[in-house]
């Protein structure tokens, strides 16, 4: 019984590769059904985000070796394999389970502690247990890679704090406003970053966009992408009052909104604050704008210190993180030595009853006249005695086996009981 | 808080049946009646609107406000027997759950104006964390005032008919001290619902003024007795009780 993971992610390759050794939702299964029809007593979890894909693999006989996944890939893929195994990196039993709840706690992740790779895992996870091509050791294994992850975040702050610029911003817009619903947004610049700050807000609730752009198309397209309204950039005065939160990013070398046009703004609306986020450099907004009162500016820098702190914040938790995954491997260590002795355990059990079985049939003819409860209690007693009898030495391997070395107990109980030719259960169940 | 409000309401009960009366018949038994309205109305808020943090603001204030009640010298003032009756009550309850809601609102503004500095200065500590968004404090402190507004009035309009129908102040009791606060205090608030309703006033500034009219109110409730207006209250001694007694035999 045998763990392993293939794998590639954003450390170890490059885009280019990642790409082409990229799995869908739509292929996973067909890969998984080809992957279990050449290796039969297997079991195979595949995990493909943007940033990583990876194959885990239970060998049940343990005679699976990193080899086989590298060319199942590569044949499936149609990539060169030399080409592809430098970028690779695999791990064994105890690593590949330390790597999987790395993974799943989002301490491999690009953007360390975000929490979607806790869905992707599990996302993957599902698909391969619809697919049959789970069993006792991934289903386990997973399962506890999922837990593990929930119980890193709730002990840790490793999610704590927003790490990127808009979701820092959106944050503090909620500090000034209860909700979004009703409120006026003014973006002044049509690029990326306005977008993606839209694109946050609009999650958020907030629902009336006013679009301002040089290029008046370009705002338009934003505007109409968001159910909002472009207007032309040179209108952008008289909108300011309306508008409870502005963001700007736009190339001009100069300020495009000034402190007399907010203090004018200001008068106009009844103490209700005012949020401006400048995100462009070299700046929108003149900086004498935060000294009017209700009125909060933030520019890139502002944003910027606070996801560095919280990335710093993140970071200073790895350690914590570590120890605790540390110990829920041990954990599915030792679980997993235990899982390797329940079938000799189980077989035990069943050449022991069988014994028994043989026994009272060859005592039933010799009995005359015997009445079925009297039947019913001799067989119930010879039940009883033999599961007497193991109970002991089955909680005893089983104890044992946790720390380690379960299949040395496995072959001494073959070998003192004489069972020789047993199967161990298959997997997918 | 839970277990300080029942602590403080058991104190009170106590206080009531050692004299008789509801505790609001001297000057140490109303501030303990009024921190109990504070509590009170707190919890009660709380429950209705989810009140985040507030207690880090309140808690302080209560305990600074009781720790005074304690030590405070009211002059040994109580109020005469012959005004223990319905108007008493009448005047008395609303006008303190109205400061109780009066109090609330002055946390939430120091709440507002700590938010507020917090967002201007750049502070993104754990209490900036921890605090809610300048808008839902402010509408918090709107729901208070127009909480406490109308049960101040009710307090004031009972006042006047009994300072009328029973001449407790005498003749000229529009110039006791405590009347004409009373009065500053209504207005003040009064002004800020005028411009909430009419020009739909937020912010720093209605923080302020919120702060503005609780220090009034303590004024109103406290200071006046420093100014030498007993308002209806008088100096228990000997000749008093004398006195009082003559009254109700009398009666």
């Amino acid at each position: 019984m045998s763990i392993i993971v293939v794998g590639l992610n954003h450390k170890s390759a490059p885009v280019e590769i990642r790409e082409k050794l990229a799995f869908n939702a739509n292929n996973i299964p067909s890969a998984l059904s080809q992957f279990l029809q050449k290796h039969p007593s297997s079991e195979a979890v595949i995990l493909s985000t943007c940033n990583r894909v990876e194959m885990y693999v239970s060998s049940l006989e343990g005679t699976l070796k990193f080899e086989d996944i590298l060319s199942f890939l590569s044949e499936f893929h149609k990539i060169e394999l030399n080409y592809l195994s430098s970028y690779l990196y695999h791990y064994n039993d105890d690593r590949a389970v330390n790597h999987l709840f790395f993974v799943a706690a989002s301490l491999d992740s690009m953007v360390l502690g975000e929490s979607q790779i806790l869905s992707q895992v599990k996302e993957a996870y599902t698909i391969a247990s619809v697919e049959e091509a789970t069993g006792k050791v991934l289903n386990q294994l997973f399962q506890q890679s999922l837990n593990a992850a929930k119980m890193v975040h709730t002990k840790t702050s490793l999610g704590k704090g927003k790490v990127s610029i808009s979701s820092v911003a959106v944050e503090f817009a909620e500090k000034i406003f209860q909700d979004f619903t009703g409120k006026t947004v003014l973006v002044v610049g049509a690029g990326e970053m306005c977008e993606l700050l839209i694109k946050h807000l609009y999650e958020e609730g907030a629902r009336t966009f006013v679009v301002a752009n040089r290029t008046f198309e370009r705002a338009q397209e934003l505007a109409n992408a968001y159910q909002g309204q472009a207007i032309k950039y040179e209108l952008l005065g008289e909108y300011l009052a309306k508008a409870d939160i502005i963001i700007s990013s736009t190339s001009a070398p100069h300020y495009v909104i000034h402190v007399d046009q907010v203090k004018e703004a200001i008068k106009h609306r009844r103490g209700n604050p005012m949020f401006l986020i400048d995100i462009a450099v070299p700046r929108d907004i003149e900086p004498g704008i935060a000294n009017i009162d209700n009125v909060y500016l933030y520019n890139i820098d502002d944003l910027q210190s606070v996801v560095a702190q919280n990335i710093d914040e993140r970071t200073r938790e790895i350690e914590k993180c570590r120890s605790l995954i540390e110990e829920e491997v041990e954990h599915f260590m030792a679980r997993l030595e235990e899982m390797k002795i329940e079938p000799a355990i189980t077989h035990l059990r069943n050449h022991f009853h069988n014994i028994g079985k043989e026994e009272l049939n060859r005592l039933k003819p010799k009995l005359k006249e015997v009445g079925k409860e009297d039947w019913e209690q001799v067989v119930y007693t010879m039940e009883r005695t033999i599961n007497k009898l193991l109970h002991h030495p089955a909680k005893v391997a089983k104890q044992e086996a946790k720390n380690g070395g379960g299949y040395r107990y496995v072959e001494t109980i073959k070998k003192l009981f004489g069972i020789f030719h047993h199967h161990s259960n298959p997997p997918h169940q | 808080m839970m277990m300080g409000f029942f602590v403080h309401s058991g104190f009170l009960v106590f206080l009531g049946l050692e004299s008789g009366n509801i505790p609001i018949t001297n000057v140490y038994e109303s501030f303990i009646s009024l921190l109990w309205c504070v509590l009170f109305v707190y919890i009660n808020l709380d429950y209705l609107y989810k009140l985040p943090s507030l207690d880090t603001f309140l808690v302080p204030l209560v305990t600074g406000l009781s720790i005074w009640a304690m030590t405070f010298d009211g002059g040994n003032l109580t109020v005469a027997v012959s005004l223990k009756n319905f108007w008493l009550v009448a005047h008395i309850i609303p006008i303190f759950v109205g400061y109780a809601a009066f109090t609330i609102s002055f946390s939430l503004s120091i709440m507002y104006l700590t938010q507020q500095r917090q967002l201007k200065l750049k502070l993104f500590g754990s209490l900036f964390n921890k605090l809610p968004s300048l808008e839902g404090i402010d509408r918090l402190m709107w729901k208070t005032i127009s909480f406490g507004f109308p049960l101040l009035t009710l307090g004031l309009v009972f006042g006047a008919f009994w300072v009328r129908t029973q001449n407790i102040l005498g003749e000229m009791w529009y110039l006791d001290y405590k009347v004409i606060l009373g009065l500053a205090t209504w207005l003040i608030y009064a002004a800020l619902l005028h411009m909430r309703l009419v020009a739909s006033f937020h912010g720093t500034k209605v923080a302020c003024m919120t702060i503005a009219g609780f220090c009034l109110v303590l004024f109103t409730f406290i200071g006046t007795f420093f100014m030498g207006s007993k308002h209806a209250f008088q100096k228990v001694n000997e000749q008093t009780h004398i006195e009082v007694l003559k009254d109700f035999q009398v009666k």
